[in-house]
């Protein structure tokens, strides 16, 4: 079997609509993690003891079950109990309320390192608890945890191959597709692993940014 | 000196607009503000940490515009007793008023919500040892966060006042700089202003001079002189130094193990106090 690049320029567009949804996917369900391990992590912190065992024991089904588990899950039994959704949103879910898991816990790391003094300050200037997580403990949980998140970010970025098994068509279902019609499965993977490697370096250059700026 | 604020030696040292909205006069809603005889006054107020007391028993009260400070060796309760009025700590038993409210409980001795807590103690503001900026937001930012989250005011409103308290420490120039970019001292002058600004009427100073350079204490408290001389704002105050604390109060009492052995005017204090236990004190802390 050799290289053929003719069959590479072919399938390259197809591969690219992978790459859309790649990206499509990644952004989604990032913004889903971030945001709501934070909501997450501030609910663990501020809530009774009951709330705490609540949210701890979502976080740790969501962490402790395979993603393709729950992928498979929402995607095949959901449907016998009546609900009936496309691939897409299930992926996106899926993967922001497994990564927001993750999150939360960088969040909370974060949390405990803000320095105890600083709630005193906001207890002084008499700051609504409300207050102080918006202007004063949020952004700085966010901004700590900033190199810890984006690395997850990149985690997930990763295993959105992993929706090619409810057929969604991320660069990795493409790249599976189009092997499948064409029974050539050298260029479609190889051209996945690299495309893959590509979109991972403007994020390792941001975290490499983000590292400096922090140490 | 202050080394970039003349106008405090010849202004005023309360910003104009601050001292003509009545500043320091209590707030209108509160009940019988104006026969209040204590700005603060603890009631038989005890505090313990684990099995070790902290504070036994104490007695103390401060009157409107009376600058009180609270010296003694460490350990001694002093701070403990800023806390308990900024309600960062809470009293084994006692009770604490501020103008006549108890931050505690209410009218029928059922402890406060934290809303009517916060309304209480707003009258009170507080200046840490470790001046506890917001190290995400700048000079500026860190002064407005309370005058628009607490008092309503408009952005513009709250950071025209915040620069004339910047400019009252001396400080106009650092409006945009964040407080990683200061030197220890100046981070102080801006947690002074950044508790001015919201006009507390009760002025809680917890050793604010104990993380810095002799160099830049000096800065600090000239800062701290002039609110004294020139405003009406209650102090308790609680210091290692000395020749402050004699310069500034009008009262000194002297803690030694979670009680108050000795109080009185600055001057009996230091020239002849009454305890052999505050001679000890007084001895070991001027001698070094």
């Amino acid at each position: 079997m050799t290289w053929d690049w003719n069959f590479v320029l072919k399938i390259l567009p197809r591969l690219m609509d992978g790459v859309w949804y790649t990206v499509l996917i990644t952004l989604a369900s990032s913004a889903i993690a971030l945001g709501g391990g934070l909501v997450l992590a501030i609910l663990e912190t501020v809530s009774t003891t009951f709330g705490q065992a609540f949210v701890r024991f979502w976080l740790e089904l969501f962490r402790g079950v395979p993603t393709l588990v729950l992928l498979y899950f929402t995607f095949y039994v959901l449907p016998e109990f009546g609900i009936v959704l496309p691939a897409v949103p299930i992926g996106i879910a899926v993967l922001g309320i497994v990564y927001a898991a993750y999150c939360s816990e960088v969040y909370r790391g974060s949390l405990i390192t803000i320095p105890a003094e600083l709630r005193d300050a906001c207890v002084a200037l008499h700051l609504s608890p409300y207050i102080t997580w918006q202007r004063v403990l949020a952004p700085l949980m966010i901004k700590r945890a900033a190199p810890a998140l984006l690395n997850y970010v990149l985690g997930l970025f990763r295993e959105t191959a992993v929706l090619f098994a409810l057929g969604v068509p991320v660069l990795m279902g493409e790249a599976h597709e189009v092997g499948y019609e064409n029974f050539r499965f050298l260029e479609p993977y190889t051209l996945a692993g690299v495309i893959y490697l590509g979109m991972n370096l403007p994020f390792l250059y941001l975290l490499s940014k983000l590292k400096d700026k922090h140490a | 000196m202050l080394n970039t604020g003349e106008s405090s030696h010849s202004g005023p040292l309360v910003p104009r607009a601050a001292a003509a909205s009545k500043t320091f006069e209590p707030h209108g809603s509160a009940p019988k503000s104006q026969q209040v005889r204590w700005a603060i006054e603890f009631e038989k107020v005890s505090n313990s940490f684990g099995a070790y007391p902290v504070l036994v028993d104490l007695d103390l009260q401060v009157r409107p515009g009376e600058k009180v400070t609270l010296i003694g060796p460490s350990g001694s309760g002093k701070t403990t007793v800023l806390r308990l009025a900024m309600t960062l700590a809470k009293p084994t038993s006692g009770d604490i008023k501020i103008f006549g409210e108890s931050i505690l409980f209410d009218m029928a001795g059922k402890p406060l919500s934290g809303s009517q807590e916060a309304r209480i103690r707003r009258r009170c503001g507080m200046v840490f040892q470790h001046f506890n900026l917001f190290p995400h937001l700048t000079v500026l930012q860190n002064l407005i966060v309370a005058p628009t989250a607490v008092l309503k005011q408009s952005k513009e409103q709250a950071e025209e006042s915040a620069l004339e308290y910047l400019h009252m420490v001396g400080l106009q120039d650092k409006a945009r700089a964040y407080p990683a970019q200061l030197s220890g001292g100046q981070q102080q002058r801006i947690a002074i202003a950044r508790a001015l600004v919201i006009k507390p009427e009760i002025l809680l100073l917890d050793e604010i001079t104990s993380a810095l350079d002799p160099e830049l204490a000096g800065e600090v408290l000239d800062v701290v002189r002039g609110v004294a001389h020139r405003s009406k704002v209650s102090m308790l105050i609680v210091t290692h130094e000395m020749r402050f604390a004699r310069e500034v109060s009008d009262r000194i009492a002297v803690f030694d193990r979670g009680r108050i052995i000795e109080q009185g005017p600055p001057e009996k204090i230091f020239s002849h106090p009454d305890s052999e236990r505050t001679r000890a004190f007084l001895q070991s802390v001027l001698n070094h």
